[in-house]
């Protein structure tokens, strides 16, 4: 089994935000912390507009987890990166290093401390008893736990978030853009391969 | 022993343990920079399914839990209901 | 403090033993640890419920026992929008716990947008800002009361204006989110307590729909489905942000659009829809009929129409066709819309080459004034191409509220009874008060006279002038004195400032409703006593069915108890009518039988049961085929959702486990018309008028309604046309005893049918013989006519441009003019050209130069009170705003996220922040309309019941919003009006 991914095709995704709220719902997230969030880009530009979900990408290898100065991140053996919030000193090292702004502060107390640091979990909880009431009051759901998926890939209006076994679900993306052709250019497929060729000339090797 | 001697030891000793009043406890492991450090964590498979829905797998058996998985993230794709 | 630190707590024991608890595992989410644990929700900025560790003390792990109790599941519909997805609600000791997708939908499978998947917050009780006990304006404040209190003092109030001035002094405002059983029981309540003054909110949602498109083939809902799109080659979004208006709805368009389908967007902003389309097109707001006529001259002219069909099954497309030709041409058409004659050519061409395809609105058609107009101008353009009738093809209509189109179809609406049948024609009331039990010169007494009773009532877009009006001029004795705003916001209503000074002078206003709503909080800034707001349970906190945009009922089971002191609708309604005097006509209890039978409620109160109401509705309902939908057969389709395809919806085999019943054949959710009795077991209609199939196949043919001919010229289908396996090949009219006699079918009957058919059309014949006998011979009960791309019976009998009445374009407004005054429409005067003649002469579209236009946000819902009250979705939108345009912006030294005020010539002005964007034009703004709670400014918090506010308040769009009203049915124009931006 590949490990725990997920995708988000910008192909489908109109920021419905059903992602961000069954999140919230699942895990009784509070107000402020929000660990998924939809993303759109050039937004009013005819032809340009795209939306798509963000949340934690656990990383194989997580520059959160590098730079945790008391090393409270670990990685399951499915590839999901958790924490352990009772390690945790709030610092917000671990939100510098996040290329996607993962990592989360709840505000606490009268001054705005900086709480334990929050973040998407893959609705796999966090280094409590599975199921457990510390683990869903720390960490939110366990769905993993319960032969489940997150709940945000599995409400996704569009299925445009898809959230599971790599394979499976690149898979399942693969179909989609044999089927329509296109929808991987957005993720730099210029980048890799360069930008569309102009028609070659009549008579020129294709 | 004078009691004299035995009032110095004690008074040492009292202030050997009283050394470390002050202070919490260190950690039994010593701390090794680069290594989790927190609590242990159960794997999801090492779990029952629960007693309503439909996911079923043997408990402890790897396995058994992916395959549910993988069928489970059939739900995401459409085609797997449109294409039958 | 130690850098590193172990747990000091004893709640966590590291081990691996808690997998093992299976039992444990369903119990461990209990009540008191889940209070706990609610996200606090203060605004922006709040105290997170979940504090970082080192401040949970001890008494955490104390105070959660493990509560023992089983954990149920029941399957309830999202109660936001139309697309009706299925949610599965994990209960346990009567809390609800989760909520888990529900993949077996075939109308969903599984998908929610954030209004679906945060629908769990209506059970959460910590720290909600429901309506939890019933309220009393006194003094200017809410004050608390019992149940009992509120009905003796409300009862009292409305028999005394009842005594004074007659039955009409009252308005009911009903709901289009009442289940289908609560909707017709109110139609039934109001009735019994003697008016048509009752309406909901497809009044300003699809009524010029329901009108126009029933006028042009027979029934005004969607014509096929969401799903449905799969098997489309073009969408054509006119007027429609599915986007974020049904968001669900676009996996059925992405996954079309993905094998191959064409998908092309028209609207004045370029919406998250507009995003995923293929072909954008940006045009004028309120210029549908010159852009539908515009390209209609394309196919006209390049011979792109479907000649046979139009042949076989249209009248009067050829006076359409010289219309179109003389009078849109494209240097008008540009003239009119702002697009180009490329533009336009390029979508005419691209819907000919892709059928079939599908026209798909929603507001942005129906909320104008001559909309009546611009929705039949979309059915002539699919009947041009040949698009109606058939899978992949035909007018998707996307309804708003999850139950509007039930509640249009049996509910409160001020001129019809349940399934349309016409409050002025007699006949209605015998065919109904027969079903009701209810004696019927009984029921004439209860109204003002019996010319009252065949009148349509006042409509909820103008209750306020029926307060305001003179009284000599509004065409019901009294003046309204009183209003219950049953289930329904009052901000999604046009003219804020005046529906102000009608609450001024109003004797009586009572809410019924989960949340105190906007009614509440600008009742009481304007006066001290004289309202009632009275807590109602959600719909997810009874049972009953729900009809879905594709006309698919679904049933709901009831997930919990209704919370705090609030109780169901109909148990409000059963103990309103004791108060009045009429529980037993109600309920249909008379000459020593009892239609509906009173089952306990919450606290052991009676309250009418939903399953027999819905056996009621099956016995009445037969114009539009609510008869076979039994609950038995709903809940079997409830409990299999997998065996149903989803590109089909049909059933391939099945039977439920539970009761046995065979599923094979059913389309999900019986979508009516599901003719006959359900012992014919007809399957339902999931595609209207589709002559391919045998009508107990789910086949159809176009309504003969409107008589068989019309100027020596056939309005029943030609010969050959007919649904398949027609014994009749060719067009009939609807059917009646004589027409069966005639054809010597009338012994097919048995002797018990045949003794109710004596003298009955198909619509009033209660043993449902009539249509048994004719759909056994392959025959439509309604007859087999043609669409009629031409009527009689509208003012404008093709439809017609017509500007806006507050125009940006005063020099159109003379090529375009608006219908005269009306002296009497719905009770009330309505003026449309001299508003317009009168904008164009105080030179309106100079000093408010900007288009405004209102609609949704995908957060939000409807007035929005609901939504806004739910932290996961009120965090998303915390303000409101307006789209404007940069160059719109720079002009007026704008900043994005500054506050601006917007001004229209209503004299009013609301205070929302700038987002500036190039999603809309230079000439357009745009403000969405789901909130309220500040008035021009002012946080209206103090004026809501003590911890029943909304968490996310902001101007309502329709504080400042104008007047203009659809020619037919009342409709507000809410999506074109003018008005002018400035800093605030």
């Amino acid at each position: 089994m590949a490990r725990m991914k997920f995708l988000c095709d910008a192909e489908r995704c109109i920021e419905c935000n059903g992602c961000v709220t069954a999140c919230k719902n699942e895990n009784e997230v509070p107000w402020g912390v929000n660990r998924r969030r939809v993303v759109t880009i050039n937004d009013g530009v005819i032809g340009a507009e795209k939306s798509i979900s963000v949340a934690c990408m656990h990383c194989s290898d997580a520059p959160c987890m590098a730079v945790c100065p008391v090393d409270c991140f670990y990685r399951t053996e499915d590839g999901v990166v958790l924490h352990d919030k009772d390690l945790c000193i709030g610092c917000g090292y671990c939100f510098y290093a996040c290329p996607f702004g993962a990592p989360q502060f709840p505000q606490a107390g009268a001054f705005g401390l900086r709480g334990k640091m929050d973040k998407c979990t893959f609705c796999s909880g966090g280094p409590e008893p599975d199921g457990s009431e510390a683990e869903f009051k720390k960490y939110g759901r366990n769905r993993l736990a319960e032969g489940k998926l997150p709940a945000c890939a599995e409400m996704c209006s569009t299925k445009a978030l898809l959230g599971g076994d790599g394979d499976v679900i690149a898979d399942i993306y693969r179909q989609r853009v044999t089927v329509r052709g296109k929808g991987s250019e957005v993720w730099g497929w210029g980048t890799a391969y360069g930008p569309p060729q102009a028609k070659p000339a009549a008579g020129s090797k294709s | 022993m004078s009691a004299r001697v035995m009032v110095a030891v004690a008074a040492a000793l009292a202030c050997a343990a009283l050394a470390g009043c002050g202070e919490r406890p260190q950690s039994e492991a010593t701390y090794k920079q680069g290594k989790y450090q927190g609590k242990p964590d159960t794997r999801p498979w090492d779990n029952a399914p629960l007693a309503y829905g439909n996911n079923k797998w043997t408990k402890g058996d790897k396995r058994s839990w992916e395959d549910e998985l993988k069928g489970r993230t059939l739900n995401q794709n459409e085609n797997t209901r449109i294409g039958q | 403090m130690l850098l590193t630190r172990k747990s000091a707590s004893a709640a966590a024991a590291p081990s691996r033993l808690s997998g093992g608890l299976a039992g444990i595992l369903a119990n461990t989410v209990d009540r008191r640890a889940f209070l706990k644990r609610s996200g606090v929700t203060l605004g922006a900025g709040a105290v997170a419920a979940q504090l970082p560790f080192n401040m949970i003390g001890k008494a955490e792990a104390a105070d959660t026992p493990a509560e023992t109790g089983k954990v149920e599941v029941r399957r309830t519909v999202c109660t936001h929008c139309s697309v009706g997805c299925a949610v599965d609600a994990v209960v346990q000791n009567g809390v609800w716990i989760r909520q888990e997708p529900v993949f077996d939908s075939p109308l969903n499978l599984g998908a929610h947008c954030a209004k679906g998947a945060s629908i769990r917050d209506h059970g959460i009780t910590h720290d909600s800002h429901r309506l939890k006990y019933p309220v009393k304006l006194e003094g200017g404040k809410w004050k608390r009361i019992s149940w009992d209190q509120a009905y003796d003092e409300i009862s009292q109030k409305l028999l005394a204006i009842r005594k004074d001035s007659g039955p009409d002094a009252l308005f009911v405002v009903g709901s289009s989110k009442h289940n289908n059983e609560q909707a017709y029981l109110l139609r039934k309540w109001v009735s019994l307590w003697g008016t048509n003054n009752c309406d909901h909110q497809a009044r300003i949602c699809h009524s010029t729909t329901v009108a126009g498109v029933a006028q042009t083939w027979g029934y005004g809902a969607m014509t096929n489905s969401y799903n449905d799109e799969q098997n489309s080659k073009c969408l054509f979004f006119l007027g429609s942000n599915a986007a974020e208006a049904h968001p669900v709805s676009m996996l059925h368009t992405l996954h079309a659009k993905e094998n191959g389908c064409k998908v092309i967007v028209a609207d004045p902003r370029y919406t998250r829809t507009a995003a995923k389309a293929d072909v954008y097109v940006r045009f004028r707001s309120g210029t549908d009929v010159a852009l539908l006529f515009g390209i209609l001259y394309h196919v006209f002219k390049n011979g792109w129409e479907d000649k046979q069909y139009i042949q076989d099954r249209v009248y009067g497309m050829d006076k359409v066709k010289e219309e179109v030709m003389a009078k849109w041409t494209p240097d008008k058409v540009t003239e009119v819309t702002g697009v180009s004659e490329a533009e336009v050519l390029n979508v005419a061409k691209t819907l000919a080459e892709h059928r079939p395809g599908f026209i798909i609105w929603a507001m942005g058609q129906t909320q104008h004034n001559a909309a009546n107009g611009i929705v039949r101008a979309s059915n002539i353009l699919m009947l041009a191409l040949g698009n109606v009738g058939r899978s992949g093809g035909g007018c998707n209509i996307y309804r708003g509220h999850d139950n509007v189109q039930g509640a249009t179809d049996v509910g409160p609406n001020p001129d019809t009874l349940p399934g349309y049948y016409p409050v002025f024609v007699p006949g209605s009331w015998v065919h109904w008060s027969r079903v009701w039990n209810v004696d019927l010169p009984w029921l004439k007494k209860q109204y003002a006279s019996e010319a009252m009773m065949g009148k349509p009532g006042m409509t909820v877009s103008r209750w306020i002038d029926g307060v305001l009006e003179k009284n000599d001029v509004i065409d019901q004795d009294p003046n309204l004195r009183a209003i219950i705003y049953w289930g329904h916001a009052p901000n999604s209503q046009t003219r804020g400032k005046d529906m102000l000074e009608a609450m001024k002078k109003l004797d009586l206003m009572v809410v019924i409703d989960p949340y105190p709503s906007a009614s509440a909080s600008m009742f009481a800034m304007v006066r001290q006593e004289g309202a009632y707001l009275l807590p109602v349970a959600t719909q997810l906190e009874t049972e009953g069915s729900v009809t879905a945009s594709n006309r698919s009922l679904q049933w709901r089971e009831k997930v919990i108890e209704p919370l705090f002191e609030s109780r169901t609708d109909h148990m409000i309604m059963y103990q309103l009518a004791q108060k009045f005097g009429f529980a037993d006509q109600l309920v249909g209890k008379k000459d020593g039988k009892q239609n509906i039978r009173l089952v306990k409620g919450k606290g052991g109160m009676e309250e009418p049961s939903m399953e027999d109401t819905l056996r009621e509705i099956n016995r009445g309902a037969w114009t539009i085929g609510y008869t076979g939908q039994s609950p038995e057969r709903l809940q079997a389709h409830m409990r299999n959702m997998h065996v149903f395809d989803v590109k089909t919806l049909r059933a391939r085999g099945g039977k439920d486990a539970k009761t046995g019943y065979d599923l094979t054949g059913d389309y999900y959710g019986l979508p009516w018309p599901c003719y006959g009795t359900a012992a014919i077991k007809h399957p339902g209609t999931p595609n209207l008028y589709d002559t391919s199939k045998h009508v107990m196949d789910g086949g159809h043919t176009f309504r003969a309604l409107f008589g068989v001919e019309k100027d020596g010229v056939n309005l029943l289908a030609e010969d050959g046309v007919c649904s398949k396996g027609s014994d009749i090949t060719t067009g009939y009219p609807q059917f009646d005893h004589v027409l069966l006699k005639k054809l010597g079918w009338w012994d097919e009957l048995t002797d018990d049918e045949k003794k109710e058919a004596e003298g009955k059309l198909w619509t009033n014949d209660l043993s449902g013989g009539i249509q048994r006998v004719v759909m056994k011979h392959g025959c439509s009960p309604f007859g087999n006519a043609k669409a009629r791309a031409v009527v009689w019976n509208f003012p404008d009998a093709i439809p017609q441009h017509r500007e806006p009445l507050y125009s940006p374009r005063p020099d159109l407004v003379e090529k375009y003019p608006a219908n005269d005054d009306v002296k009497v429409l719905w009770r009330l005067p309505t003026l449309f050209k001299s508003v317009q003649q009168k904008a164009v002469a105080d030179k309106t579209a100079e000093k408010y130069p900007l288009i405004l236009t209102s609609g949704r946000l995908v957060e939000y819902e409807g007035g929005g009170e609901e939504t806004r009250s739910n932290p996961w979705l009120a965090e998303l939108q915390q303000d409101n705003f307006v789209e404007i345009n940069p160059k719109t912006a720079a002009d007026r030294g704008i900043r994005g996220g500054e506050y601006v005020w917007v001004s229209t010539p209503s004299g009013a002005k609301i205070k929302v922040k700038a987002k500036v964007t190039e999603g809309v034009g230079p000439d357009t703004v745009f403000v969405p309309f789901h909130f309220s709670g500040w008035w021009e400014g002012k946080d209206m918090l103090p004026y809501y019941p003590e911890g029943a506010h909304p968490i996310v308040r902001g101007e309502a769009v329709n504080t400042a919003t104008t007047y203009g009203y659809d020619r037919v049915t009342m409709m507000q124009e809410t999506k074109t009006t003018l008005c002018q931006v400035a800093k605030a």
